[in-house]
């Protein structure tokens, strides 16, 4: 028998969850199709069926849904729902099948994360395997396992990160979305150019979560947005040691414009805002970036 | 022989050019409009500023800011090419040391920088909408039928500004035609524009900042004297509007130019140039970029648009 095709969207989700499904559906025997990096073609695709108001990123998943509809059995969506009380993730996280669903005729693989309501990552994880034909055992061993490889590679990235703080280059704190920072389209030509004028680059998703969201207090006490408290908890960890912090949003982001306005009134530290929609030039983009170099560099030369 | 360094400003709406010597001071300038084409106009704005010098000076170096900065950067080989905020920046400092904040609204973006004993200490600017900026004054100046010139004069004799929606151009856009339909008085709805880009300008790129004196405006919305009345009336301070401002980025950028001078000497004559491009689309992959390569004297020079970098072929 054939095995299981089951798609992957390298949008959104994959950035959390993309090399546990992997590690998770290849240990089940599953073959596994992501999604190749966004590129012109995708997002146009995505242009096409999303409607006018979502977001640039929501955009973007459904581009990249839309490529793999008709190359796989099952697309892997999940609904995503909270992470506990006061740990929200935004509304398009738990939207996602539901769009999809209506939008395309195809075979949706999903589970439920609803911390709240006892609806837990391994709980969900756990009946997925099962639903795949595995044992409730052998499911839970795989999913452990998958679990342990996954932790102890973002162990090494929190560690890679925290290492960049000693760096004697200049240091910026990239705040944002994982999903936003590291597409192709939307955040790597600004990583890209930073990249290029050897900025020493920390990221804002990289750092311990359990941490980064007690931290958050510190600077708010009242958001709910579980990724949001991350962003802001890495804020008030770094925002003494960086020499500057640059916020990728994706237009219209709910949650970002109230955190990230939120937390800019409070900044001690010289900031800048790039709010990325689907514009194809860059060079509003790279005035702003190189502008905000320069007077990074000279504030440096003079301390 | 005596040196002397070229800065050129060019923007979407104007070129602008200074010569200064070795002790900053400008020798001579001048500002034309761009009218859509950066290397006509710079070639027009060298022949000008040619004829203000004489034969005792040697060009040492020449930057280039503004939009069009690449490619006249290419153009005329210029030593030091930067975007128009640091070259603004650099020449408000070199005429105003004293300085603390500097408010700048042109046509495209509007920014505020900070400065403490004449050292950049923050910085923001506007995200990238256009809110609030030059265009949007100049778009509703046409809607109310006036020119852009009168509009500050006009903003002065209000005597009651109206209020108007300040945080984005669109609901004011909606709220100025229907204070405009239930019969305010143009002057009015002048001066709440007026001061609705200060408004705005402060809730936008000022949050947050603590705004000291001296501070200088400048950028094109700077001439605008009821924009300058609200700035003063709401920050409670003095604003300085230099009558250079519009030469700052120039004047800025010739600066740089100096300080990055080597032996070599430019020649401002490129009216025999021969300097073109060429776009296409790069069918490599799925991406498509759009290619623009630029040949000077029959020869490509650079190539750019393409979002993975790849070189491409004379």
């Amino acid at each position: 028998m054939d095995k299981v095709k089951i798609g992957i969207p390298r949008s959104m989700y994959y950035y959390y969850y993309g090399n546990l499904w992997q590690q998770f559906l290849k240990a089940l025997d599953c073959e596994v199709v992501v999604s190749p990096i966004t590129n012109k073609q995708i997002m146009e695709l995505g242009m096409k069926y999303a409607n006018d108001e979502m977001c640039v990123s929501m955009k973007n998943y459904i581009g990249h849904v839309a490529y793999l509809k008709d190359k796989c059995d099952y697309i892997l969506i999940p609904r995503i729902d909270n992470y506990g009380i006061d740990n929200q993730t935004c509304t398009n996280f738990l939207a996602t099948y539901d769009i999809i669903h209506n939008l395309f005729p195809i075979q949706i693989l999903s589970y439920n994360i609803d911390v709240a309501h006892k609806e837990t990552e391994e709980r969900a994880m756990i009946e997925l395997g099962m639903r795949l034909g595995c044992s409730k055992q052998s499911s839970k061993r795989i999913y452990e396992e998958a679990k342990d490889i996954i932790e102890n590679q973002k162990e090494k990235n929190i560690q890679k990160n925290m290492a960049k703080l000693k760096s004697n280059r200049l240091k910026i704190l990239v705040v944002g979305h994982p999903y936003n920072i590291y597409d192709a389209y939307i955040g790597d030509p600004i990583i890209k150019y930073l990249k290029k004028q050897d900025v020493e680059i920390i990221y804002s998703d990289e750092f311990n979560s359990y941490m980064t969201n007690r931290i958050s207090n510190s600077l708010s006490h009242e958001l709910y947005f579980k990724y949001s408290k991350e962003n802001i908890g890495a804020i008030a960890l770094v925002q003494n040691i960086v020499d500057g912090i640059l916020f990728i949003t994706s237009f219209p982001c709910g949650p970002d414009s109230l955190a990230n306005e939120l937390v800019m009134r409070k900044l001690k530290v010289p900031y800048i805002n790039l709010i990325v929609d689907d514009m194809d030039g860059n060079a509003g983009i790279e005035t702003r970036l190189e502008s905000f170099l320069d007077i990074l560099e000279r504030k440096r030369i003079h301390e | 022989m005596k040196n002397c360094y070229l800065g050129i400003d060019i923007g979407s709406i104007s070129t602008k050019g200074v010569l200064i010597d070795d002790d900053n001071q400008i020798i001579s300038s001048e500002y034309i409009w761009t009218e859509g084409n950066p290397s006509l106009a710079v070639t027009k704005l060298l022949e000008i500023l040619k004829q203000g010098i004489d034969d005792t000076y040697v060009v040492k170096g020449i930057g280039t800011t503004g939009s069009a900065r690449k490619l006249i950067g290419l153009m005329v080989d210029a030593n030091i090419v930067k975007n128009e905020i640091t070259a603004h920046a650099v020449g408000t400092l070199s005429l105003y040391p004293e300085v603390k904040t500097i408010l700048e609204i042109g046509g495209q973006d509007s920014k505020i920088i900070m400065i403490d004993n004449g050292i950049i200490t923050d910085y923001s600017m506007n995200t990238l909408c256009s809110a609030g900026t030059g265009s949007f004054l100049s778009s509703q100046a046409k809607r109310l039928g006036i020119d852009i010139e009168e509009f500050g004069d006009i903003a002065l004799t209000s005597k009651n500004p109206v209020k108007i929606a300040a945080r984005c151009t669109v609901f004011a856009e909606s709220d100025l035609i229907h204070k405009a339909q239930v019969g305010y008085k143009k002057e009015d709805i002048i001066a709440g524009l007026c001061k609705s880009i200060v408004l705005n300008y402060l809730n936008n790129v000022g949050k947050g900042k603590k705004i000291k004196g001296p501070i200088v405006f400048q950028g094109g919305v700077s001439k605008n004297k009821g924009v300058v009345k609200y700035f003063k009336e709401i920050l409670k301070e003095d604003i300085i509007v230099d009558d250079n401002s519009h030469l700052m980025g120039a004047l800025g950028i010739a600066i740089l130019a100096k300080k990055n001078a080597t032996d070599k000497s430019y020649s401002l004559d490129v009216k025999n140039l021969s300097f073109e491009t060429k776009g296409f689309e790069c069918n490599a992959c799925p991406n498509n970029c759009e290619i623009l390569k630029i040949y000077k004297d029959g020869e490509m020079v650079d190539a750019w648009g393409s979002r993975c970098g790849r070189e491409f072929s004379k």
